[in-house]
């Protein structure tokens, strides 16, 4: 048996999340005032999901070719407009008049709007083939 | 250090908010209708093309609109407003201080921020706007406001070889244009000044740049002087700075027993509404925004509990009772929930302006030529009755719904405001 000194501490192993209101008030290396000792607010889905709030807008997911990404029909996505369309993201783009949900995908130099469905063909992008970016998804909201 | 002014203005600002979330109207013809789908209070390119007026009436287009199959959208004014309320915080990125002029429109101040490059600042305005919320703008730029609002009228009517971003700094190009620009096209000269000053031989805004500031003074007014000597890029108008938070008005009251129908929620706002109004006239201001509350008594804990307020920017400043008292209205029908004892409801007004600001584009609604003189008129007529008789005349609440109740029979979702009208993107 090692010699393990009375001070130890051990992970526990059934921790608990433990939700921690959010301190305002800088600690100062010396005294804390009491005056800084109250609770700001509380934790902002907000702040955790919109970065740019004057660019960002909601969107309502319909069809089912992009449920291997998580978004299923009725979700609601999260758009911000700000963000560069790179490969690899997930954007809505105006495609034949309408808004699309896609992951833009560059392969070989050919561009493509890619589905997440088997059941679903990727669409090659050409110079006829009319395509803005409207916006890239940063989330999905998905009720359970 | 030369001041340096930009007045950054939406393209077709109600059609523009439209086409942002239909993909499919971005080449059709498309117009936005007045209050009650009167008029045509905004117009995409297309609609001006097909020689269709500002304020033409939807009945005497209608041929017009049936072979070009122009899509015809009521004012969602929700929606517009949040856009606005987008475009202007984006714009305030960009400089240190923004006056927000109207909904569409704003002036900031670039003093310092760049002078090597401000067409170039002004394209990368543009294109911050554009990528971020879809809404096309023209950027008129100049050392004065009245200067870069000529600027963006020329940058917007010379778009193709401007780009839709213009810089007047520049003496000798400013009198180009200027030369080849009507007077009337000036910031703050109508109509009849215009006509004066054609009587004169004043004809175009070089004629008007040149004339002696005393000249123009004692037969017109100090405001045409004031645009005479901005012409010349000396700057006379300050941008307005953001109204402190003590420039609201607030008019509410606890009622003496709980209240539990519209009815008599509305009424109370009715007459809030009109106390504000008549607080705005006094002192010669407009309101660019109002919110409406209404709540329970929070002290009686045994009650089930509701408390809450909405709000929205007033597309044009006023200081009209019907108008606020309408959109108070309008503002209790979202917030009014049956089966609670209200304790309290009122009315706030903010984004307090001067009243006697030059009108844009918002001259035209409904129908009413000089509306805004007239609702003055009747409004003043309205607070000498009440200061004679103070029981006098007060907005009968249920009388004037039948002329401000908005058909808006073509409104589009609240996209950006309701979850249950958001837009659809088919995955």
């Amino acid at each position: 048996m090692p010699n393990i000194p009375d001070c130890c501490l051990f992970p526990s192993l059934f921790p608990k999340a433990l939700a921690l209101p959010l301190f305002t008030g800088k600690v100062a290396a010396g005294f804390p005032s009491p005056a800084d000792d109250y609770v700001e607010k509380t934790l902002d889905l907000n702040e955790l999901l919109i970065q740019k709030p004057a660019a960002t807008f909601f969107v309502r997911a319909q069809g089912e070719s992009m449920l291997g990404a998580g978004i299923h029909p009725n979700d609601i996505l999260v758009v911000d407009r700000s963000l560069e369309a790179v490969s690899g993201k997930i954007v809505i783009c105006a495609l034949n008049g309408e808004l699309a949900v896609k992951r833009l995908k560059q392969m070989a130099g050919q561009w493509f709007l890619a589905s997440e469905n088997p059941y679903y063909a990727d669409i090659p992008l050409h110079e006829e083939l009319e395509l803005v970016i409207w916006g890239v998804v940063t989330s999905v909201i998905h009720p359970l | 250090m030369q001041r340096l002014i930009a007045l950054v203005d939406c393209n077709n600002f109600y059609v523009s908010c439209e086409r942002v979330f239909r993909p499919d109207l971005w080449d059709k013809p498309v117009a936005v209708l007045s209050n009650n789908d009167g008029i045509l209070v905004a117009r995409s390119q297309e609609v001006k093309d097909l020689g269709i007026r500002m304020g033409a009436p939807v009945f005497q287009v209608r041929h017009l609109v049936k072979r070009h199959n122009i899509q015809l959208f009521s004012s969602n004014y929700t929606l517009y407003a949040d856009m606005s309320a987008r475009v202007m915080s984006l714009l305030e990125e960009f400089a240190p201080d923004v006056e927000v002029y109207s909904i569409d429109e704003a002036f900031l101040d670039l003093t310092g921020v760049c002078h090597q490059a401000p067409v170039g600042y002004g394209q990368r305005i543009q294109k911050a706007v554009q990528k971020s919320t879809g809404i096309p703008v023209c950027i008129g730029i100049g050392p004065t406001k009245t200067l870069a609002k000529l600027a963006n009228f020329a940058a917007k009517k010379w778009r193709k070889q401007t780009g839709g971003v213009l810089d007047l700094s520049d003496p000798v190009r400013r009198n180009k244009l200027m030369n080849i620009v009507p007077v009337n096209e000036v910031w703050g000269i109508g109509g009849r000044i215009a006509g004066r000053l054609n009587r004169l031989g004043i004809h175009t805004v070089s004629d008007l740049a040149s004339q002696p500031v005393d000249r123009i003074r004692d037969p017109f007014n100090v405001a045409v002087a004031r645009t005479v000597m901005e012409l010349n890029g000396i700057p006379c108008l300050e941008l307005e700075a953001i109204a402190p938070d003590k420039q609201e008005i607030v008019c509410s009251r606890s009622f003496g027993r709980r209240v539990t129908e519209y009815r008599e929620l509305s009424e109370a706002l009715a007459e809030f509404g009109s106390r504000a109004a008549e607080k705005l006239r006094k002192q010669n201001s407009a309101a660019g925004h109002i919110s409406v509350f209404i709540r329970t008594n929070p002290f009686n804990p045994g009650e089930p509990q509701y408390q809450r307020s909405a709000g929205r920017a007033l597309p044009a400043a006023t200081q009209d009772t019907r108008v606020i008292v309408s959109e108070a209205h309008r503002l209790l029908k979202q917030l009014f929930r049956a089966g609670y004892r209200y304790q309290k409801c009122g009315i706030q007004l903010n984004h307090i302006q001067p009243a006697a600001a030059p009108l844009g584009q918002m001259d035209l609604f409904d129908g009413i030529p000089s509306g805004h003189s007239d609702s003055s008129k009747l409004m003043q007529t309205l607070d000498q009755i009440n200061r004679r008789y103070p029981k006098g005349i007060s907005i009968a609440a249920t009388g004037f719904d039948q002329t401000w109740r908005t058909q808006a029979e073509r409104l589009s979702k609240r996209y950006t405001t309701d979850w249950n009208e958001l837009a659809n993107a088919q995955c």
